[in-house]
C-alpha cells in the first residue's frame, strides 16, 4: 500500500505506452480505435481521483527521490486535470495521429508530476526534459523543421538549466533540495550564486515562453498541430514554472540572487505578452501571446519569494495550465487567422463559448479562473509592496482584456464566412458528443475554478506551505 | 431647513410599512445578483433555430429583470431604517488563504443605488425590445450588465466589488462593439481604454489597502476601518478618485462618455448613464468619504473643482456640438458633478443630497440619454441643423424631453430638485467656491438645454427634413418610467401615507430608507457641539 500513491503516475505512463504500442502495431480493431479517446480521458480522470484521495497522504519514495506533499497533489492534481479535458476537448480529425497525439499530453502530464514531487535537481531536470520532449514529438508529427527547431532551442535551455544546476550543487555541496536550502540558509547572497541562478532562470524562461525568451518556443507552437500547440504553450511552461517555483523555494533564504532576475522578466511578460496580444488578430498567436502575458503574472508571484505570493502563483498556475493546453486544442483546425472564426459562436457555440472562456481567463478578465489567480498573486505584490511590478501587471492585463474583446467581436457578432469561401485553413471543428462534452466541462472548470476556489486555493497555499516557506 | 435637517437623521421610531417583513430569505441579495447570469446563462444555451424564439428571449430577459425589480421592492419595503448597520448582510469564506468571503449587504445608499439600478434595468430592456440582430447575445450581455452592477452594489469585500466592478466592462463594450452606430469600434475601445484605466487605479488602491492593513482581509469592514495615516489615506483616496473619475464621468478622464452614450444602441445608453456611471459615486462614497476621514477633508476641494470643472465642462461642450446624441452624452455628465459637490460638501446635509443625487441624476442621466436617442432614431437624424419643430410632429417624446431638462437642471416637482437643493445647502457652506462654480456650470447648461428644447421642439419646421413619427409604445413606457420614478420621488420623498395618519401607504419613501446609514458616513464631518465634554 506504501507505494499506493505512485498509482496515478503508472496509470499515465502505461496508458501512454500502451496507446503508442497498439497505435504502433495495430492491436485495436477499427472500431474499437474510435473509442481510444474516450477510454484516454477516462482513465486520466480515474488517476485524478486516485490522487486526490491517496495523494493526500504525505510521504515519500526511492530513498527520498520522490515526495508526496500538498504541493505536489495540488501540481499533479492540475496537471491530470488539464490532460484529461485536454483530450477530451481536441478535434481529433484535426490531430496527425490519434495515438500519439493521445500518449505525448500524458507523457507531458507525467513529466510535470516527476518535477512537482522530485526531491532533488535530477528529478526536475528529468520532469522538465520529459515535458519539453512530448512537445518536440507533437510538433514533429505536422512540422519536422520546426520540431527540429524546437529541439535546439529547448536543447540550449536544457544545457543552460544544466549548467546552473551543477553550478548550485557545485557551490552548495547537496543534490537536494531540502539540503540545499539548509546550506544556503547560512550563506550571504554572492556571485558564484547569482551567475549560475541566472543561467538556470534564462534557461526556465525558454522552456516557460516568457517573454523576451518566448520567440523559439512560440513560433514554433504556432505551426503544430491543435493538441500540439496546447502542448507547448501550456504543459511545457507548467513544467518549467513547478520546477521554478521549486528552486525558488530552495533559494528562499537568498532571495537577491533571483527576485531581480525574475522581477525583469515577468513584467517583460506580463506587459509584453498583453501588448502583443493586442497586436495580433489570428486566434492561436492571440492566444499564445495571452499566456505569455498569464505566465508573468506566475513568475511576479515567484518574485515575492514568501507564501502567500508563490500560494498565488499556484493557484494561477493550475488555472494556466488547464487555459492554456485546452485552448488550441478548442480552437481546433480554425487555423487561417481571424476569418476563420468569424462566427463561430453561431456555428458551434460550445467551442466558441470554451475558447472565449480560455482567451478571457488567460487576459485575466472576471469572473474566470485567470482573474482569480492573478488577483491572488496581485495581493502578494501588495504585500511585498511591489506595487510597480503590481501596476505593470494590471497594464499588461488591461491590453490583454481589449484584445481578447476584439476575438470575443468576431466570434459572436462577425457573421460566418460562407461555405464556399472556407478552405482547410479555416474548415470548423468537427462535433463530437466527446469534444462537446470536453468543451463544456472546459467551461464549467474556468468558471467554476474561482467561484469555488475555498478548497483549490486552500491547497495552493498548503502546497507552498509544504515548500517550507512562511 | 427643518425637513432637511431632519432627512440625515434615522426615525427613531420606526414605521413599517403594510406587509413588511412577510417575505424573508437568507439570500436576498445573492438573488439579485445570481438570477440574471443564470437567466443569461438559460437564453445562451437556448436553441433558437432562425431566430424563432427571439421574442421568447426578450420576454425572458423582461420578465427577470422584472422579478429582480419584485424582490428588490421587498428588499426596500422591508428595509429597516432606523438601523445604521448593513442588512440583508450574507457572509460566507470564499478565498479564505488571501482573506476573500462573499459578503453583501447594503445600507441606506446602497439600497437607493439598487433601486436606481432596478428601475434602469427595466427601462434598458424596454427600449431594447427593438433589437432584430443577434437577440441572444443582446440579452445575454445586458443581463450580465445587469448582475455586475448590482454585484456592485451589495459587495461588501473589497475583492468581490472589484470583480464586479470590472467585470460590467466587459459584455457593455461588446454591447457598444455589436450593435452601436457607425463610430462603434471607437466607442468600445474608448469604453474599456478609461474604465480600464480605472480598474487599475481601484485594484492599485484596495491592494494599497490590504497591504497597509495587515494583508489579512479584504472585507470593507476591516478594510475600511483601518486606522491609516493621513499621507496612506490620501494616496489610497487619489487611487479610488481616479478610478471613480473614469467611471462617473468626471473631467478630465470623461474622454469615453460622448461616443459611448452617441453611440450605443439605445437601451445600452439607458443603462450606461443610468446605473454603471453611478458606481463612481458609490465608490466615492464608500472608500473616500465613509473610510478616509483625513483625505475626505484634504482633498474636498479637489473633489469640488473636479465637480465644477465638469459640470462647466458639460455645458459648454453642450453648448459647442450640433450632434444631439453628443448633446445628451455631454449633458448627462452634469448629474455626476452634482453628486460630487454634495460629497465635496463632507457635510451630513450634503452627504445625504449626494446619495440622492445618485438616484436622481441616474434617472436624468438616462432619462437624456434615451430621449435624445429615441428622438433621433424617430427623426432619422441626429444633427440639430436638421432636426426642428418636432414638438407637434412626436407630442410624447417632446414631453419626455422637457421633462429630462426640467429633471437635470433640478426643477420643483422633480426628485432631482429635493437632491440638488440638499447638496447646494450643504456645499455653499463647506465650499462656497466648489457651489458656486457649480451653479454657474448649471446655468450654462440651462442655457444648453434651453437651446435643445426651442431649436429641436419649437423652432420653425424644417422642409427638407426626414419623416418623424412619435416614440413608440415601448418607447413611451421606458422614458414614462424613468421621468414617472423622477416624479414619483419628487412628489412624495417621504413616501405616500394614509390620510390623516404617518402610516406609509406602500412605499415607506426613498427619503426614510436612504437615511440608514449615512448618520455613520457622515459622522466624522459633524462639528463638535460647543461645550461637549470628552
Amino acid at each position: 500500500m506504501k507505494y499506493l500513491g505512485l498509482l496515478p503516475e503508472t496509470l499515465v505512463v502505461a496508458l501512454a505506452i500502451g496507446v503508442m504500442l497498439a497505435g504502433r502495431f495495430g492491436w485495436l480493431p477499427a472500431t474499437s480505435r474510435r473509442y481510444l479517446p474516450q477510454a484516454t480521458a477516462l482513465v486520466v480522470l480515474v488517476a485524478l481521483g486516485v490522487e486526490l484521495w491517496a495523494g493526500a497522504t504525505v510521504g515519500s519514495y526511492f530513498g527520498g527521490a520522490l515526495l508526496q506533499d500538498r504541493f505536489a497533489l495540488f501540481a499533479k492534481a492540475a496537471v491530470l486535470l488539464t490532460a484529461a479535458v485536454a483530450v477530451a476537448t481536441t478535434d481529433w480529425t484535426a490531430e496527425d495521429s490519434i495515438p500519439l497525439g493521445l500518449a505525448m499530453p500524458l507523457l507531458a502530464a507525467f513529466g510535470v508530476m516527476v518535477a512537482a514531487s522530485a526531491a532533488d535537481l535530477l528529478g526536475l531536470w528529468a520532469g522538465l526534459e520529459l515535458a519539453g520532449a512530448a512537445g518536440v514529438v507533437m510538433v514533429a508529427l505536422r512540422r519536422p523543421d520546426l520540431a527540429l527547431r524546437l529541439l535546439v532551442a529547448g536543447g540550449m535551455a536544457s544545457a543552460l538549466v544544466l549548467v546552473g544546476l551543477a553550478f548550485v550543487y557545485a557551490t552548495t555541496g547537496n543534490p537536494n533540495l531540502a539540503g540545499i536550502r539548509a546550506v544556503i540558509g547560512n550563506e550571504a547572497p554572492a556571485l558564484p550564486l547569482a551567475i549560475p541562478v541566472l543561467l538556470l532562470l534564462g534557461g526556465l524562461a525558454v522552456r516557460a515562453g516568457i517573454a523576451p525568451f518566448h520567440v523559439a518556443g512560440l513560433q514554433v507552437g504556432l505551426g503544430a498541430s491543435p493538441l500540439g500547440a496546447g502542448l507547448v504553450f501550456g504543459l511545457s511552461a507548467v513544467a518549467a514554472a513547478t520546477v521554478g517555483i521549486k528552486l525558488a523555494a530552495a533559494l528562499v533564504e537568498i532571495p537577491d540572487v533571483y527576485v531581480p532576475y525574475v522581477q525583469v522578466v515577468a513584467a517583460l511578460a506580463m506587459v509584453g505578452g498583453g501588448a502583443a496580444a493586442l497586436a495580433v488578430r489570428s486566434p492561436r498567436p492571440r492566444l499564445a501571446y495571452l499566456a505569455v502575458s498569464q505566465m508573468g503574472w506566475v513568475a511576479a508571484g515567484v518574485s515575492t519569494h514568501f507564501r502567500s505570493g508563490i500560494g498565488g502563483s499556484l493557484f494561477l498556475l493550475g488555472a494556466f495550465a488547464v487555459a492554456a493546453t485546452c485552448g488550441p486544442a478548442l480552437l481546433g483546425r480554425a487555423e487561417g487567422g481571424e476569418p476563420a472564426i468569424h462566427g463561430l459562436g453561431t456555428l458551434r457555440p460550445v467551442r466558441a463559448a470554451g475558447l472565449a472562456l480560455a482567451m478571457m481567463s488567460l487576459a485575466g478578465a472576471p469572473p474566470l479562473a485567470g482573474f482569480f489567480g492573478e488577483l491572488a498573486v496581485a495581493a502578494s505584490l501588495a504585500q511585498s509592496g511591489s506595487f510597480v511590478l503590481l501596476g505593470l501587471g494590471l497594464l499588461g492585463s488591461v491590453l490583454g482584456v481589449a484584445a481578447v474583446l476584439g476575438t470575443l467581436r468576431v466570434l459572436y457578432i462577425q457573421s460566418p464566412l460562407e461555405e464556399s469561401r472556407r478552405g482547410a485553413a479555416a474548415a470548423l471543428p468537427a462535433v463530437t458528443a466527446l469534444s462537446t462534452a470536453g468543451a463544456v466541462a472546459f467551461c464549467i472548470v474556468i468558471a467554476a475554478y474561482g467561484v469555488f476556489g475555498y478548497p483549490i486555493m486552500g491547497l495552493a497555499d498548503q502546497g507552498a506551505e509544504a515548500l517550507g516557506l512562511r | 431647513m427643518t425637513m432637511l435637517a431632519a432627512i440625515v437623521q434615522a426615525s427613531p421610531t420606526p414605521l413599517p410599512a403594510p406587509g413588511a417583513g412577510v417575505f424573508t430569505s437568507p439570500f436576498l441579495l445573492s438573488l439579485l445578483v445570481w438570477v440574471p447570469v443564470v437567466m443569461a446563462v438559460a437564453i445562451a444555451f437556448m436553441p433558437n433555430p432562425r431566430g424563432r424564439y427571439d421574442v421568447l428571449m426578450k420576454q425572458i430577459a423582461f420578465f427577470t429583470i422584472l422579478g429582480l425589480m419584485f424582490i428588490l421592492f421587498i428588499a426596500y419595503n422591508q428595509f429597516q431604517n432606523f438601523l445604521p448597520t448593513m442588512q440583508y448582510e450574507e457572509k460566507v469564506a470564499w478565498l479564505p488563504a488571501i482573506g476573500v468571503t462573499y459578503h453583501l449587504g447594503v445600507d441606506g445608499p446602497g439600497i437607493v443605488m439598487l433601486l436606481l439600478s432596478g428601475l434602469i434595468g427595466i427601462a434598458s430592456v424596454l427600449a431594447s425590445l427593438g433589437v432584430r440582430e443577434r437577440v441572444r447575445a443582446y440579452f445575454c450581455l445586458l443581463l450580465l450588465t445587469q448582475a455586475s452592477v448590482n454585484g456592485a452594489i451589495v459587495a461588501r469585500d473589497m475583492f468581490v466589488f472589484i470583480l464586479f466592478w470590472a467585470a460590467a466592462a466587459i459584455p457593455l463594450a461588446l454591447l457598444v462593439l455589436g450593435w452601436g452606430g457607425p463610430r462603434r469600434s471607437t466607442a468600445a475601445w474608448r469604453l474599456l481604454g478609461y474604465w480600464g484605466l480605472g480598474t487599475g487605479a481601484l485594484v492599485v488602491g484596495v491592494l494599497a489597502l490590504y497591504s497597509i492593513a495587515g494583508g489579512q482581509s479584504f472585507d470593507m469592514d476591516v478594510l475600511l476601518k483601518a486606522s491609516l495615516s493621513p499621507r496612506n489615506q490620501i494616496v489610497i483616496s487619489v487611487a479610488m478618485i481616479i478610478a471613480a473619475a473614469t467611471r462617473l464621468p468626471l473631467f478630465p478622464l470623461h474622454g469615453w462618455v460622448r461616443d459611448v452614450l452617441a453611440e450605443a444602441p439605445v437601451g445600452v445608453a439607458v443603462i450606461v448613464a443610468g446605473a454603471t456611471t453611478r458606481l463612481g459615486a458609490f465608490l466615492l462614497l464608500r472608500t473616500v468619504i465613509a473610510a478616509e476621514p483625513a483625505a475626505g477633508h484634504l482633498l474636498s476641494p479637489v473633489l469640488a473643482a473636479l465637480a465644477a470643472m465638469t459640470v462647466g465642462y458639460a455645458g459648454l461642450a453642450a453648448l459647442r456640438t450640433v450632434d444631439i446624441r453628443h448633446m445628451a452624452a455631454y449633458l448627462a455628465m452634469v448629474p455626476g458633478g452634482i453628486t460630487v459637490l454634495g460629497l465635496a460638501a463632507v457635510s451630513p446635509l450634503g452627504i445625504a443630497g449626494s446619495v440622492l443625487s445618485m438616484f436622481t441624476g441616474g434617472l436624468a442621466a438616462a432619462l437624456i440619454a434615451g430621449v435624445c436617442a429615441t428622438l433621433s432614431e424617430r427623426a432619422q437624424s441626429r444633427s440639430m441643423t436638421v432636426l426642428s419643430g418636432l414638438a407637434p410632429r412626436m407630442p410624447n417624446i417632446a414631453w419626455l424631453l422637457i421633462i429630462a431638462a426640467l429633471a437635470l437642471l433640478g426643477i420643483p416637482i422633480l426628485a432631482s430638485f429635493t437632491a440638488e437643493v440638499m447638496t447646494f445647502f450643504g456645499a455653499f457652506k463647506n465650499q462656497p467656491i466648489g457651489a458656486f462654480a457649480v451653479a454657474v456650470g448649471l446655468a450654462v447648461s440651462a442655457v444648453a438645454l434651453a437651446m435643445l428644447l426651442r431649436r429641436v421642439l419649437f423652432g420653425s419646421p424644417n422642409p427638407d427634413a426626414p419623416g418623424v413619427s412619435d416614440g413608440s409604445l415601448g418607447e413611451t413606457w421606458y422614458l414614462g418610467l424613468l421621468a414617472g420614478g423622477l416624479l414619483w420621488v419628487g412628489l412624495f420623498p417621504g413616501g405616500p401615507k394614509i390620510p390623516g395618519t404617518d402610516f406609509p401607504l406602500f412605499d415607506p419613501g426613498l427619503l426614510n430608507q436612504m437615511t440608514a446609514g449615512i448618520s455613520d458616513i457622515a459622522s466624522p464631518y459633524v462639528a463638535p457641539t460647543p461645550g461637549a465634554t470628552q
